[in-house]
């Protein structure tokens, strides 16, 4: 069954000088119960594509479809994107003070649940279950009465992106660089969250830098990116492959 | 612009005065200059102050007290007959003169480690009170400011070693309202200040925290909430004194739809205070159309050994958080309101925080139970 179908994208972002073009007829197709990996090298359009798939403003569509399922997500609000199964794990996930990491992941379960018609969970049994993904990913409990984000180290924003994918459990993730900046613990335990979350009727979208996390996180597909098309294909050899030889032996 | 003039000729109660006349001049000529001193013509420049100068001899009664009946507490009503601790002409004529025209005044007197709250309802216009803490006693003390129009005006002195945690709410929608506050810290003093407040017709805060002792310590937070074509002036003036101080301010206030801010956060370090370390921080935001804010923080340092910092900000919610939010499944409406509110929570805390959070947002269930 096919996930995220995303056909011919050609977008560009928005900078002083005018539209940039990032995404020159990108193609890329998730089936469920896969995980796929975007390599590149800087400035390929990787993050662009996550950026674009989650409705991040800023960017503008030239041209292209995405479809999650039967919908097609590209006129749609970043919320609704979310609504309907999609989840980006921000490369910097943004501080927030004031709103309690509580009260955030309450405020975003309970529009989940709204938007599927579910009821919302009860403030107990709620605030039981994300104490215990908080503990499972080694992240202090009493961090959730603090403000999202608010004066977590690197890895600590990154351990939280992931408890929040378990949470939301969303229908497709995106991992935006999320390896970076992590020591090989917190890679660890960022790639069990990930492996966790993995099931037949969900699939990720990794974007890395690279080879490392494919250790922990095995993919089913990796492409690289270059110029804003993907360039080539395979599977977790390809990867090895880039390791040792660079990118410039494709481009 | 026509002088500012007192609604009627001020008799300065006996002992008040002292001192004050050394300049030459009666005082209410003295009275007169400093209304109209640049420096304070700057203080009203965005709030008209004739208003609150009509208002000055507006008839006052006590404010409602509770928690008074402790060991520890003394409360009366007395005839102004002593100098106040912390009184300055210059900075306050008007609270000054209200002094005079009023005549008496409520004494708050703590002399120990007073364990409830002490809290004063003020409802309209409230006689001057005057709170003094003896060496080494400790308050909360608790503030609310109810009715139409009204006038506070109220004196602190915080003795050596004393402690004093004041909690304010400003809440009442009112034509007019005005909150003048003098608190004087002596050595080692603590003062700590939550402040809640929402714009009304015309709302004017006034605050002079003197730092007259080693080693005083004062904090005041406020949080600030001006919609609907509201007004909120505030102005503060923290002064060190004395050497080793530490006074922390951070003002957060939302200003929209057409609401209109003005704050004024002066801190003046006087020659010989050294070791002093003071901190101001204004935060605004703005929201919805035609919101007006103006915002001043003003440094005046007479000493090489300080570490200070003061900055203001004015902008509106931030979009990369509003992605972060939403991008989670929150719809827009409900992000731009939980990032209001938690702009504001930063600045919310002390007995009043939950009476101060419903009427400022709309408390959350969740935020309740946390």
């Amino acid at each position: 069954m096919k996930l995220l179908d995303v056909s011919n994208l050609h977008a560009s972002v928005e900078t002083d000088d005018g539209p940039q073009p990032i995404l020159k007829g990108l193609n890329l197709t998730v089936k469920a119960g896969e995980v796929h990996a975007i390599m590149g090298p800087n400035g390929s359009g990787k993050s662009t594509l996550a950026n674009i798939l989650s409705g991040r403003p800023g960017y503008t569509v030239d041209g292209g479809e995405v479809m999650l399922g039967n919908n097609n997500l590209l006129n749609l609000e970043p919320f609704e994107r979310a609504q309907m199964g999609i989840f980006l794990a921000f490369q910097y996930p943004v501080e927030i003070p004031g709103v309690s990491n509580m009260e955030f992941l309450k405020a975003s379960i309970d529009s989940l649940a709204r938007a599927r018609g579910e009821e919302q969970p009860n403030t107990a049994n709620f605030m039981r279950t994300v104490r215990e993904l908080a503990g499972s990913l080694d992240l202090d409990p009493a961090f959730l009465k603090r403000g999202v984000n608010e004066g977590f180290s690197g890895g600590e924003k990154k351990r939280n992106e992931i408890m929040q994918l378990l949470l939301l459990n969303p229908k497709l993730a995106l991992l935006d660089e999320t390896d970076s900046g992590l020591d090989i613990d917190a890679l660890k335990v960022v790639a069990d969250g990930v492996n966790r979350y993995r099931n037949q009727s969900n699939g990720v979208v990794l974007i890395t830098h690279y080879q490392r996390l494919l250790d922990y996180i095995v993919p089913d597909y990796v492409h690289v990116l270059s110029n804003g098309l993907i360039i080539e294909s395979g599977d977790k050899s390809l990867a090895l492959e880039l390791e040792a030889k660079g990118y410039a032996w494709l481009t | 612009m026509a002088d500012l003039a007192l609604p009627k000729t001020l008799l300065v109660p006996a002992g008040l005065a002292e001192g004050l006349t050394e300049s030459g001049g009666t005082i209410n000529d003295i009275v007169q200059d400093a209304l109209n001193s640049p420096i304070h013509r700057e203080r009203w420049k965005y709030t008209k102050a004739d208003g609150f100068l009509t208002q000055l001899v507006a008839l006052s009664k006590a404010p409602t007290i509770y928690g008074e009946q402790q060991t520890g507490v003394r409360w009366l009503r007395e005839t102004i007959s002593n100098p106040i601790p912390g009184l300055d002409l210059q900075q306050g004529p008007e609270a000054f003169a209200r002094l005079c025209f009023s005549g008496e005044a409520m004494r708050l007197e703590i002399t120990g480690s007073v364990t409830d709250p002490v809290t004063l309802i003020h409802r309209s216009n409230t006689l001057p009170v005057i709170v003094n803490l003896s060496a080494s006693a400790s308050l909360t003390l608790i503030e609310m400011i109810e009715g139409d129009e009204g006038q506070q005006t109220v004196w602190i002195d915080i003795g050596p070693n004393a402690k004093l945690n004041h909690s304010r709410n400003a809440l009442n929608a009112a034509s007019s309202s005005w909150q003048y506050a003098s608190v004087r810290l002596q050595s080692s003093a603590r003062y700590h200040l939550n402040n809640h407040v929402l714009g009304c017709g015309v709302r004017r805060q006034d605050l002079h925290v003197i730092m007259d002792g080693q080693g005083a310590d004062a904090k005041l937070v406020s949080a600030g909430m001006v919609d609907n074509k509201a007004a909120l002036d505030q102005q503060i003036t923290l002064e060190h004194r004395q050497p080793r101080g530490h006074s922390e301010q951070t003002i957060h206030n939302i200003v929209a739809n057409g609401g209109k801010c003005s704050f004024n956060g002066r801190i003046h370090i006087h020659d010989g205070a050294s070791g002093t370390e003071a901190q101001l921080s204004n935060k605004n935001l703005g929201l919805g159309d035609n919101a007006t804010i103006n915002t001043k923080p003003e440094l005046e340092i007479y000493n090489d050994d300080v570490s200070c910092s003061h900055g203001a900000t004015v902008g509106t919610l931030s979009q990369e958080a509003l992605f972060y939010l939403t991008s989670r499944g929150i719809d827009k409406a409900e992000a731009e309101a939980l990032l209001s509110q938690g702009f504001l929570q930063q600045c919310i805390d002390g007995p009043l925080a939950e009476t101060a959070l419903k009427a400022m947002i709309g408390i959350r269930e969740l935020g309740a139970s946390l």
